[in-house]
């Protein structure tokens, strides 16, 4: 279950997530992202959670068309005209356009898919106390009652319709009476229950001295080491990306594909960061095989 | 040498601002380091207001009379942080104690609190999570715990703070019987392993009287009996001495005893040895039983003459059960909650007769509810099909009676139903109801801040209005004190004088033997056995009756003490 890059401690992985997004926006080249996107999706094969992609790939097929379809519709820039649909003008360069802003938004995409599996609400709360450890008691507290409220929904929704109260039958207005009633009921009954917590809080000593933190994630070395490494090749990427390197020039007029010297370098840079979590997963993959 | 007194309580009283009503009046107790005390009373004698008082942090505002020492100085100036860590509450409700939403989280909340450093609580938290068995659970979300399981980690949160006192305010009355057990078993290690003084304010005192060293019960906020529980039942017999000699019932005090107790104290005859020791638990009944006089021929033979005859009359009903009208009827019933979940019940066949009292018993996750919910037609059951003859109406009351309420006043709750239920001159309608269920004085309440029983039988009323020929209830006995049980049981049976068909589910082995009219036990998602209670219940070992269980070798088909009480004294009159 927790095992592999999933078990790097929340810091690391959040650097991780943190710093792929920056390059999802920040590298606009299609041979970058295509790559960024191989070995992205590999990750989550090797992870087995490739069912996210599939859920996900109805909505994702819908923007993507969209996109690649209205960029060139709407933006005439560009030198080379590869035909006029209804008297506009379709360059190739913003065809070549919409279809890299279309790879930017896959990358994205697929990094918040992986972050959602790597990146639990559990994890994500454990960073966001150490950041604000009051509002982070509140935030996590708050989590419990949306679960809560709505098993709670159910259950009243159930009873009161044998008595006639239900959001699913007779006209609007009663419909909507009937809606009214069953949040009250709710929120009697879990004001009155929240008096309740507040005793139980109050009875464990909350409020009486600073709080502390017990702490689950403890950083081990590889977390560490793997944290530099991440940190160099993030800050290598911001420079690069800065001074403009691993960005194709499209518009107004398309240049060259070819890499540069300092695309290459970019590009190896971006290719080792984006390998860190498929090694980890490997190394896990082969001490389980040769195990046996 | 004196044990340590660790509370002293004196002359303590308690009253809420503005109001006359002395919530505790008088009381004076004295409790030893390591003791195990259990406090019981009706709901509403003042428990937990009790035991708040020896909480400082839960004491709520009002008059206090009296003083309450704690280890020899006064409780309310015990620092904050010392009397969050050495006296430590567990209470009723454990959903509403958690405030955390993952295991361990909630777990080291106290600890937190207090400021502990990470490698106290990292060794705390391994000590607890051990003796809990939750080290499994640690990073689970809360809310896929079990009720006991929930119940379990609200205790270990408290001892994680390692304190001398435990106060527990009915903590087992939202738990099944199997949880409830198990988790009184936890409490009593806890006393006798780490000498954790404990107060338990309890309504299932059949399992938590015999492991009290001292009993307190309270009576209207005074206290009426304590001592060890074979004192307070001594003095229970003393004060009641002109009630056992009416003998047609016992009295209320002894319904806080245990049944063998209760039994013994029916089966007291001039024979009796005086130096007999009152028997608290099914092993001293039975031995108890074994000294008896049984070869005392003409008391003998009556009960056996008179054992015939009620099982003759059992024989009777039988038949004329199955010449009754079937109202409502389950064929080949399946039903799982989702695709790929297990069946829940599978191919289940039940019929419901008219004017039954049926008591459907079955363990924990049987499917009991779910079974309650398709007789209600709130389910759709898979396959099969649940029948309901014509011009039947069906009410259904839930186990939350909260679900139902959505108003100021018990008054206003009872007119919109009666309104919703479309029902004639609702003025009169809901005085009778009220009457009936003896809500009266309580239309002006708010139905939160009634009793457990009393929001029941108002949601009980809520459903009464829609006038149905067939009532079903989820379990009723839940959380309620030995008395209301009664009264619940009294109400439900002039309900069914009353021409209502009444079907139950319920944990409550004691009640469905007491009340019901047939009993069926839902197992593995079938109906497996269905009869009247005394045949079901003397065939069963383990699911049984204490009374049945300490009787059976001598009177195979007796289940109460009230049964045995008839059948000994019944003799002497005819």
């Amino acid at each position: 279950m927790n095992s592999g890059f999933r078990a790097l401690h929340p810091v690391t992985l959040f650097l991780f997530y943190g710093g792929l997004l920056l390059c999802g926006m920040l590298l606009f080249h299609p041979v970058f992202l295509v790559t960024g996107i191989v070995l992205l999706v590999s990750l989550i094969i090797m992870q087995k959670h490739a069912g996210t992609i599939v859920k996900m790939l109805p909505l994702y097929l819908l923007i993507g068309i969209a996109i690649v379809v209205i960029n060139p519709l709407i933006s005439h820039r560009g030198r080379y005209i590869l035909f006029y649909f209804m008297d506009q003008p379709i360059t190739l360069e913003s065809v070549l356009y919409g279809v890299t802003m279309l790879l930017s938004l896959t990358l994205i995409l697929l990094t918040s898919l992986s972050y959602n599996y790597n990146v639990t609400t559990d994890k994500f709360m454990y960073l966001f106390a150490r950041l604000v450890p009051q509002s982070a008691l509140v935030v996590m507290m708050a989590l419990r009652f949306v679960p809560l409220l709505r098993r709670r929904l159910t259950q009243i929704t159930l009873v009161q319709r044998t008595r006639g109260i239900s959001v699913h039958e007779g006209s609007l207005t009663k419909r909507m009476k009937d809606g009214m009633t069953l949040v009250k009921v709710l929120l009697v009954w879990s004001l009155e229950e929240a008096l309740q917590s507040a005793d139980s809080m109050k009875a464990r000593g909350y409020g009486t001295t600073k709080r502390t933190a017990y702490v689950v994630h403890r950083m081990d070395r590889r977390d560490r080491w793997l944290t530099a490494c991440l940190s160099v090749l993030i800050i290598m990427i911001m420079i690069g990306g800065a001074l403009g390197w691993g960005r194709a020039v499209i518009y107004p007029r398309m240049q060259s594909m070819v890499f540069s010297m300092q695309d290459w370098i970019l590009y190896v840079c971006f290719g080792i960061y984006l390998l860190i979590p498929l090694i980890v997963e490997g190394k896990e993959w082969l001490s389980w095989k040769y195990s046996k | 040498m004196a044990i340590m007194e660790i509370l002293q309580v004196k002359q303590l009283s308690f009253a809420y601002p503005d109001e006359q009503h002395q919530v505790l009046n008088d009381i004076t107790f004295t409790v030893h380091a390591g003791d195990f005390v259990v406090l019981c009373g009706a709901s509403g004698c003042g428990k937990t207001t009790l035991l708040r008082q020896l909480k400082p942090e839960l004491t709520p505002v009002g008059q206090i009379g009296g003083t309450v020492y704690y280890n020899g100085s006064l409780l309310n100036e015990l620092p904050a942080h010392q009397s969050a860590q050495e006296i430590g509450m567990v209470f009723q409700n454990p959903d509403n104690s958690i405030v955390m939403d993952l295991v361990w989280h909630e777990l080291s909340f106290g600890m937190e609190n207090l400021g502990y450093s990470l490698p106290v609580m990292r060794s705390r938290l391994a000590e607890i999570a051990q003796f809990f068995g939750l080290e499994p659970l640690l990073y689970k979300p809360i809310h896929e715990l079990s009720g006991g399981q929930k119940q379990l980690l609200n205790l270990a949160s408290v001892l994680l703070l390692q304190p001398k006192v435990l106060l527990l305010d009915e903590p087992t009355s939202q738990l099944d019987p199997v949880a409830a057990r198990e988790f009184i078993s936890m409490v009593y290690r806890l006393n006798r392993e780490f000498s954790t003084t404990v107060i338990i304010s309890e309504h299932r005192l059949e399992e938590v009287i015999p492991l009290a060293d001292q009993m307190i019960l309270l009576e209207k906020g005074k206290l009426k009996y304590s001592g060890s529980p074979r004192e307070v039942s001594e003095q229970i017999q003393q004060n009641n001495l002109d009630h056992t000699q009416l003998l047609h019932n016992l009295s209320d005090d002894f319904k806080y005893l245990p049944s063998v107790t209760q039994l013994f104290w029916t089966m007291q005859t001039q024979s009796t040895n005086k130096d007999q020791r009152i028997p608290l638990t099914v092993r001293e009944g039975k031995q108890w039983l074994q000294t008896f006089q049984w070869n005392h021929d003409r008391e003998v033979n009556s009960v056996i003459i008179h054992l015939l005859t009620s099982l003759s009359d059992v024989e009777a009903i039988k038949p004329s059960l199955a010449k009754e009208k079937i109202v409502l009827e389950c064929r080949e019933v399946t039903f799982q909650y989702e695709k790929k979940s297990a069946e829940v019940l599978k191919k289940l066949d039940l019929q419901i007769y008219k004017g039954e009292m049926l008591a459907i018993l079955g363990g924990n996750g049987a499917g009991k509810s779910t079974l309650l919910q398709l007789l209600a037609g709130l389910l759709q059951p898979r396959r099969g099909k649940v029948k309901l003859a014509d011009h039947i109406k069906i009410g259904y009351l839930a186990q939350n009676p909260l679900l139902y309420f959505s108003h100021d006043t018990v008054a206003e709750e009872l007119s919109t139903a009666a309104h919703y239920a479309g029902v004639t001159e609702p003025e009169v309608v809901i005085a009778k109801l009220m009457k009936q269920l003896q809500l009266e004085g309580l239309e002006q309440k708010h139905p939160h801040d009634i009793s457990g029983g009393q929001q029941q039988k108002t949601a009980l009323a809520i459903v009464l209005l829609l006038n149905p020929d067939i009532l079903l209830l989820d379990e009723p006995t839940k959380g309620l004190d030995p008395l209301a049980k009664i009264a619940l049981a009294q109400q439900l049976l002039d309900l069914r004088e009353a021409g209502h068909t009444i079907v139950i589910v319920t944990h409550d082995v004691e009640f469905a033997a007491s009340y019901s009219s047939r009993c069926a036990m839902l197992f593995d998602g079938m109906i497996t056995a269905t009869d009247v209670p005394s045949t079901f219940f003397s065939e069963n070992v383990f699911y049984t009756t204490a009374v049945n269980r300490v009787v059976r070798d001598w009177l195979p088909g007796i289940l109460t003490a009230e049964e045995v009480l008839k059948l000994w004294h019944a003799p002497d009159s005819g």
